[in-house]
């Protein structure tokens, strides 16, 4: 008997057939989004994780921001496009710009308050296409605080970005996700380094320490060395 | 050279059924104020029917017909409707102007000349070109007739006759006339002389001396009526000759479209006001597809009914043709901040755009769509203020609390380096003189660099000076005895105005709490200042 064509692919290939709808529902690793900086993205087996909720917190000049803007300048450098909702109106552009972020494919928000933030955080979540939402909260209000917003706005923030896949990263000046965290990083100052003659700025050292990860051994830390890179003027 | 005219008999009655449609088929008069007794200025066929006519008393004309709908006339509407005119006729020719007004009973008119010349290269005849030109025009909920001639006044004396054959036509077809070269002698011959302009006092002159079609005054001696009616009676002989010379029709550049409309009653509320936005942003839609263009940034002019005018701005990140993103774009600027008073009247401007197309690339994740991020920063807009929204920009300033942002719109992905590029720029090892003039275009590897985060406005602390140096501080950010320290660098500027000048020593400086922080000594207030952190 002769079989069709088809028939012949059926009897080849049928177990290895998929559905078309069943293709979207398919869980499809995604690779996590890399800092560019070697020991960090050992530490997080490779990154923060898209469609996850992160936090990096820690105090006053323990690297949170230098770590973001090297995420934010990973990010833009591989042409995708990162949003920054900056409640505490602290990013410096030229900071930014000599620690390689690709300016034009940042989108910066300055909201006035933390429930604004995540209100702006909730809008660009919903928008398919940004890889990244970097949302800075540390001292946001006063110096030297986080501000509480609701468990339910984590939660719902974590909910849209797993929804469009973008990783949502939030800096504090102490843990605030209330456990919605996918993946907390502990930030901490080791040490400041001046050096020369005159005496020069030359580098921070700052331990980063995973507090949470949600698939991944808990509790390991990393050390790194932040140059200051003087801006050409 | 042939010219066509595209006219619309009856403008306000059609501006009417242009702004709503669903009053299409009812007895429809337009008056000209409001109140009962405003007259009419322009009624519905089924409004004839029921012996309703222009300059009738809107409650006399409710006395014949007691179902007429009654719309004030809105200019605003008709100049929409008039400039919609154009739009048809430039999505069929390249040259196309509005007519000059005609008055009297023919004030009500609105045409259009346009170049009909070479048409038959795209249209396989005039008549074609005659019915593409009218379905065109429907599409912008304008009936017309379209007329075909040798000289624009001809032609518009065709458009005439033939927009008064209207009635026994279905409302599908266009009225057309074409009045093939040569012809036009014979063509206006039979036509009375009121066709031209019944007003004109060589119109009335000619009534009084028993002339009463083009043909009469054929017949007679050019020289002897030049005596008696004047110079102007060889313009006339001239244009049923064909003979009549005109200007050529410009080329319209003007990619600037306004739909507008004067309410009947002031609205107060917003969603309202939406509803009266979303007709008038499909009718701008309509004329920008019949361009082949699409919608770029939308001004959005309200009159209020205190007399004061406000104006809206919104961004659209793409030109887009997408009447719901276009009304979300309106809805967030609107609701940005309250109307002082009810709204009286409401224009639309925008400048038509080509509509852009996105190449994806297969190796770079695609960022989001023009219409969905157009949205989006609407939304932040609205959220935190226009000014508040943007991509951030080194400032092109020496004040060090100088800020910049220029409008976001990620550059396209062929402005990123693909795969091949970024192999190619790994294995050429940069100059070091180049990675550090350009740090973010040359350097390939990542390295950890130490950040500044900004202190908007700078922190006030308390400093105490020791052998001429800060040895310890009081701050909301740091606090304790200053452990390292460098600097300072001075940086002055603004010298020439008072307001302007600043003077600053700046330190990096590390106290006992662990914080690397910078400070500065304001020169101008005498104050000690944190405006930055090292994070």
């Amino acid at each position: 008997m002769l079989l069709s064509p088809v028939e012949v692919l059926l009897q080849e290939l049928g177990p290895r057939l998929l559905r078309a709808s069943h293709v979207g529902a398919r869980k499809v690793p995604t690779r996590p989004l890399a800092t560019g900086l070697r020991e960090i993205d050992a530490l997080l087996e490779g990154g923060f994780p898209r469609g996850g909720l992160s936090e990096i917190a820690g105090p006053v000049s323990s690297g949170r921001t230098s770590l973001a803007l090297a995420l934010l300048a990973h990010t833009t450098r591989a042409g995708e496009v990162a949003a920054l909702v900056d409640a505490a109106d602290a990013f410096d552009p030229g900071s930014a710009e000599a620690a390689g972020v690709a300016l034009a494919r940042v989108l910066w928000a300055r909201p006035a308050s933390p429930p604004e933030a995540a209100r702006c955080s909730q809008r660009l979540l919903e928008t398919h296409g940004f890889a990244l939402v970097v949302l800075d909260l540390a001292h946001a209000g006063r110096p030297g605080a986080s501000p509480r917003l609701p468990r339910a706005t984590w939660q719902r923030l974590a909910r849209a970005a797993r929804a469009t896949g973008t990783a949502l990263v939030v800096l504090s000046a102490a843990p605030c996700t209330q456990g919605c965290a996918d993946l907390a990083l502990a930030m901490q100052a080791l040490r400041a380094h001046f050096a020369g003659t005159p005496t020069l700025l030359e580098a921070l050292e700052i331990e980063a320490a995973v507090a949470r990860q949600r698939a991944g051994a808990q509790r390991r830390s990393a050390s790194l060395r932040l140059a200051l890179h003087l801006r050409a003027a | 050279m042939r010219t066509a005219c595209l006219l619309v008999a009856d403008l306000p009655l059609v501006a009417a059924l242009r702004a709503e449609p669903d009053l299409a088929g009812c007895a429809l008069g337009v008056t000209s104020a409001a109140g009962a007794h405003a007259t009419l200025i322009s009624v519905s066929p089924r409004a004839a029917r029921r012996g309703v006519w222009p300059g009738h008393t809107l409650a006399h004309a409710r006395t014949l017909c007691a179902a007429l709908v009654a719309r004030v006339a809105s200019p605003a509407a008709q100049g929409a409707a008039r400039q919609a005119l154009v739009d048809a006729a430039l999505s069929c020719s390249p040259r196309a102007a509005l007519a000059a007004p005609a008055s009297g009973a023919l004030a009500r008119e609105a045409a259009v000349d346009l170049d009909a010349s070479g048409i038959t290269a795209r249209f396989s005849s005039e008549a074609g070109f005659a019915a593409a030109l009218g379905a065109r025009a429907r599409r912008l909920g304008l009936p017309a007739a379209v007329a075909i001639a040798s000289s624009r006044r001809v032609a518009r004396i065709a458009a005439r006759l033939a927009a008064t054959a209207r009635a026994a036509q279905p409302a599908d077809e266009t009225p057309t006339q074409l009045v093939p070269p040569g012809a036009e002698r014979a063509f206006l011959a039979p036509l009375p002389l009121d066709l031209f302009d019944p007003e004109d006092p060589l119109s009335e002159a000619c009534t009084r001396f028993g002339l009463h079609t083009l043909g009469d005054l054929l017949a007679l001696p050019p020289r002897a009526l030049a005596t008696r009616l004047g110079p102007r009676a060889l313009e006339w002989i001239a244009l049923a000759r064909g003979e009549a010379s005109e200007p050529p029709l410009p080329r319209l550049r003007e990619r600037r479209l306004v739909e507008a409309i004067d309410l009947d009653h002031p609205i107060e509320r917003l969603q309202p006001l939406l509803f009266v936005l979303q007709g008038l942003l499909t009718r701008l839609l309509a004329r920008l597809e019949a361009r082949h263009l699409g919608c770029g940034p939308l001004d959005i002019t309200l009159d209020l009914a205190s007399g004061a005018r406000e104006v809206r701005r919104c961004g659209v990140a793409a030109p887009t043709r997408d009447v719901r993103v276009l009304v979300r774009l309106a809805h967030h600027a609107l609701e940005a901040r309250r109307l002082a008073a009810p709204v009286q009247a409401v224009h639309l401007a925008s400048e038509g755009h080509p509509l852009r197309r996105d190449q994806l690339d297969l190796f770079r994740p695609a960022g989001p769509s023009p219409a969905a991020l157009g949205q989006t920063l609407a939304a932040l807009a609205s959220l935190c203020g226009a000014e508040r929204v943007g991509a951030p920009a080194v400032p092109d300033a020496l004040h060090p609390d100088a800020l910049a942002m220029t409008p976001f719109a990620p550059p396209a992905a062929d402005a990123a380096p693909n795969a091949s590029q970024r192999m190619r720029a790994a294995s050429a090892a940069p100059s070091r003189d180049a990675a550090a003039t350009r740090p973010s275009e040359t350097r390939s590897d990542f390295t950890a660099a130490l950040a500044l985060r900004a202190l908007r406005p700078p922190v006030s602390a308390q400093v105490r000076i020791q052998q001429q140096r800060p040895a310890w501080l009081r701050s909301a950010v740091a606090n304790g005895r200053v452990v390292r320290l460098a600097g300072p660098w001075r940086t002055t500027g603004g010298w020439w105005s008072h307001d302007a000048r600043f003077a600053f020593d700046s330190f990096d400086v590390q106290t006992s709490d662990g914080s690397v922080v910078r400070l500065r000594l304001d020169h101008v207030q005498r104050v000690w200042q944190i405006d930055a952190i090292y994070d």
